[in-house]
């Protein structure tokens, strides 16, 4: 594939294209869905493409395809050369500074398990059987109405090839666990939870037995939840749920937001966002990190990036493109993992020193409007009395704008979530606006 | 051979595809004993063009080829796919997803390949391989010339222009075989607008199964007046209100409604399993007599229509609720058999590198007794919902969501203040109950709406005369 990378840079010149920066991707995937004591369907392929940008006269676009015949892909390319003809020139689109390729760090990432091709079909539909077998060891199994659960793992490399010198290749694995039950609530509803855990490596995955036992707790919790009293409310955001709250905030980093003017973030470089609880950076050379990378998807060296210090906004995400319009030097351009100042304190702490409020446990829908900060989202939880986790409560909303929510971060727990990129740790916050009953 | 066969090799014979292939595709599926088989190939050659900035100036275009090979034994799903449709590659992706079974090959030739004959409910008269950039250039800047024109608070402007077309070609192991040519077409604009150091964006899209003839200059400049009437309305707008409310659903979009609270719940794989919430509700009272949900695929040229599914089973008109009654579910081939009913056509799937399921089409709810003014007037304090950006449900619980990007305050029967960015949320089955006033006005809207499940999104459409919900939750915070 890398020498497919290297035939489309070549031949996008040939067709007249001045520069062009082609990826090319090979990823084989494997994934057995299990429900109620049997396979309910296997999934194995491997799937390949490229993709390529073109700069052709001062013009810019990007292309793709699946059909990898030499014939169709040459007549692919001078098609896409002559469609990039037809568009306005854009005297921002470049290749980026090719001193931004230098400096990669000399780190092994270790992204990819050696041993991916060890695990074998039987082995999959064991671990796929014994999640079930899990969710169903509880002395609540009488209500579990189903159980299905899934083990999914891939392999992928991709390479990237730029007609200005950069080469780069990437590899990785991962591997992941999940099962979901419901359960027959005796009012007619049927409560569904979840519970996924994966990792790059298959040593780093945790047990099917911890995955499958707390799918069924999480969903056997849901049991009998009410709409709760609307009011504002002290507001326990459990990690794993906090991803939603923290991806809506980082949404106002994006350059092309800054430049379009539809960021709440827009201009406010060295102001203070949040108290100073709110610090987090991008790194991405976490080891073994879901989102660890070397170079970015435009071939910048990846190096940390401090995005919230002590609650000032130090930096956003700044591709070469926006970078050139906004007149500011490139960062990069995608989110790779958070890096969090933790607290101190577990999440049963953070609880008891709330006394009342409510629990996050899981977000439904809502949306947030980017421009202005507003949102409204769906929660499900569960009340806190004295400083404990009381009944659940669902059907209710929560609402506010990001530019007052987080000077009312009152704590941040001590507990990454390891199964997301944005390794959220459980978020406490004051006074937010609870629309229920 | 017939005409449609024909047809169908024709278009895939350019990439190797011929009898032979296929056919040695089905026999290398079944070789482990499955009962049945089927394959999907698929071509789709995609464009779009964006507009930033003033100019027309980035492009991205993708062409995506393959085959994905399904093998059912009972309820059970084997699945492979190969972009490689070389005779080898081909077979061995057969070969991965025959090993759902685990016993011999059944003795069961392949018959006599015949194909289907479909409805056309989307012949594109442009088709856009014949249709130049340079000439759908103009379509993106028409709109942003009209944005800036209709209101001096807009300042930027961006529109995404995306076409479509591409064919698929499904053969299955009782030598049924379907070929349907699909179009399709977007067209997304987006503002930003400025009042007193205050910035607020919106926006509209407006989408379609059609070649260049969807875009006249009336559907434009409806689409631009819209989505600047939508952003500068912002401006205005009062915090929504929070807690339990009547809520009046506009004519339109609020299909969304539908579409999280009762269709989602009515895929039949939910209910094979016992996970979703209407499990044991058919034939079921569960809303008013006055209220009847279909789910289409028959509306020419909508983005939700379809010829045929992505099994080649038929498609047609699916009562959903007739007269407050729940008729049926939304079924696949799976779970038909599983039901012992006839397919409803339902069953897709987002690419040749996915398994069909059952999805919706077009589902919009028919007309009701009550006028819009009436039903309007019944609210002493509420909300009217205008148009929304998404929505979510939980299948068994029930509970469901929507956005709703613009609406109003009833206040004593009449539309008083504009509202914005304000989440609803409901439960499925109470909140059917609670709809007690339908308008006469049914609208199906033309924006350009995906689903998502099971990691696969695919264009729907949906649509809702107005309506009246006696009480829902309103996530705000007046």
């Amino acid at each position: 594939m890398l020498k497919i990378a290297e035939k489309v840079v070549e031949r996008a010149r040939v067709h007249g294209a001045q520069q062009a920066a082609a990826s090319a991707y090979q990823v084989r995937e494997v994934s057995v869905q299990w429900r109620d004591g049997a396979v309910e369907k296997l999934t194995e392929a491997t799937t390949r493409g490229v993709g390529v940008e073109l700069y052709v006269d001062g013009r810019y676009a990007s292309v793709s395809t699946s059909d990898l015949r030499a014939d169709a892909l040459d007549t692919f390319l001078a098609d896409a050369v002559a469609m990039t003809r037809a568009l306005a020139p854009d005297p921002f689109r470049a290749l980026p500074d090719p001193a931004l390729y230098a400096g990669q760090a000399a780190v092994d990432l270790e992204l990819a398990d050696p041993r991916y091709a060890d695990l074998t079909a039987v082995e999959r539909r064991e671990l796929a059987e014994q999640l079930e077998a899990a969710a169903r060891d509880t002395p609540d199994a009488a209500r579990i109405l189903s159980v299905t659960t899934s083990v999914s793992d891939s392999q992928s490399h991709s390479w990237r090839v730029h007609s200005d010198g950069f080469a780069g290749e990437k590899s990785g694995t991962s591997y992941w666990l999940g099962a979901e039950v419901s359960v027959q609530d005796p009012d007619g509803r049927r409560p569904e939870d979840a519970c996924y855990a994966g990792a790059r490596w298959r040593g780093d995955v945790p047990e099917p037995q911890g995955i499958g036992a707390e799918a069924a707790r999480r969903t056997l919790s849901r049991l009998g939840s009410q709409k709760p009293a609307s009011g504002q409310l002290t507001l326990v955001v459990d990690a794993r749920a906090a991803g939603r709250v923290v991806s809506s905030l980082l949404g106002g980093l994006s350059a092309a937001g800054w430049q379009q003017k539809r960021s709440f973030l827009e201009g406010k470089l060295g102001a203070q966002i949040g108290n100073d609880l709110l610090d987090i950076s991008d790194d991405p050379l976490v080891v073994r990190g879901l989102g660890s990378r070397r170079f970015d998807g435009e071939g910048i060296a990846s190096r940390p990036l401090p995005l919230f210090a002590d609650g000032v906004m130090k930096n956003g995400f700044i591709d070469t493109y926006y970078g050139k319009k906004l007149e500011m030097p490139p960062t990069t351009g995608r989110l790779s993992n958070l890096r969090w100042r933790l607290g101190s304190r577990t999440r049963a702490e953070l609880l008891a020193d709330v006394g009342d409020g409510i629990l996050v446990t899981g977000f439904l829908g809502g949306n947030a409007n980017g421009t202005t900060g507003d949102f409204s989202w769906g929660i499900q939880g569960f009340a806190i009395r004295g400083g404990r986790v009381a009944e659940p409560i669902g059907e209710a909303n929560i609402s506010g704008n990001h530019l007052t929510l987080w000077p009312t971060l009152l704590a941040v727990g001590d507990d990454p979530y390891r199964y997301s990129a944005l390794r959220t740790p459980t978020l406490v916050f004051g006074g937010v606006h609870v629309a229920g009953r | 051979m017939s005409t449609a066969l024909a047809a169908a090799l024709q278009y895939f014979g350019r990439f190797g595809v011929d009898e032979t292939l296929i056919r040695t595709a089905l026999s290398a599926a079944l070789a482990r004993g499955g009962d049945r088989a089927d394959v999907y190939f698929q071509h789709r050659v995609a464009h779009s063009l964006g507009l930033e900035d003033g100019a027309v100036n980035r492009a991205w275009s993708g062409i995506e080829l393959g085959v994905g090979i399904r093998v059912l034994r009972g309820d059970q799903t084997g699945y492979g796919y190969t972009e490689d449709l070389s005779p080898a590659s081909v077979r061995q992706a057969a070969l991965t997803a025959a090993a759902i079974a685990d016993g011999p090959a059944l003795d069961r030739p392949i018959p006599q390949l015949v194909a289907t004959a479909i409805p056309q409910r989307y012949p594109a008269k442009t088709p856009w391989d014949q249709v130049a950039a340079s000439t759908r250039l103009p379509l993106l800047q028409r709109v942003q010339e009209r944005a800036f024109a209709a209101d001096p608070r807009v300042q930027k402007v961006t529109v995404h222009f995306s076409d479509e077309e591409g064919a698929v070609l499904m053969v299955d192991s009782d030598g049924r075989v379907a070929f349907d040519e699909q179009p399709m077409t977007l067209i997304h604009m987006s503002c930003m607008a400025e009042e007193n150091g205050r910035r607020e964006s919106n926006g509209g899209n407006i989408a379609g199964r059609a070649g260049l003839e969807f875009y006249t200059d009336a559907k434009l400049d409806k689409l631009v007046q819209e989505a600047v009437d939508r952003t500068t309305i912002l401006f205005e707008a009062v915090q929504p209100p929070a807690g339990e409310m009547p809520v009046v659903l506009g004519a339109g979009s609020s299909g969304i409604l539908l579409h999280e609270a009762i269709g989602h719940g009515l895929e039949a794989d939910f209910n094979r399993k016992g996970v979703s919430i209407y499990a044991d509700k058919l034939g079921k009272s569960i809303a008013a007599p006055f209220v009847t949900v279909v789910d289409d695929a028959t509306p020419q040229g909508a983005r939700g229509a379809i010829n045929v599914d992505d099994e080649g089973n038929a498609a047609g008109l699916t009562t959903l609720i007739h007269d407050g009654v729940l008729q049926t579910y939304l079924h696949d081939s799976i779970s038909a058999r599983h039901y012992g009913v006839a397919p409803t056509g339902n069953g897709r799937r987002q690419s040749f590198r996915h398994a069909p399921l059952p999805r919706m089409r077009s589902t919009y709810m028919q007309n009701g007794p009550h006028t819009p003014e009436e039903i309007i007037a019944s609210v002493e304090r509420g909300i009217y919902c205008g148009n929304f950006a998404n929505g979510q449900v939980q299948i068994g619980a029930g509970d469901f969501t929507f956005y709703v990007k613009n609406g109003w305050l009833i206040e004593n029967g009449k539309l008083t203040r504009p509202i914005k960015d304000v989440n609803l949320i409901g439960n499925g089955p109470k909140v059917l109950e609670q709809i007690d006033m339908v308008g006469n006005d049914l609208k199906i809207d033309d924006g350009g709406w995906t689903c998502g499940k099971d990691g696969q999104s695919v264009p729907v459409s949906q649509g809702m005369p107005t309506t009246r919900v006696r009480a829902m939750t309103v996530g705000g915070r007046g």
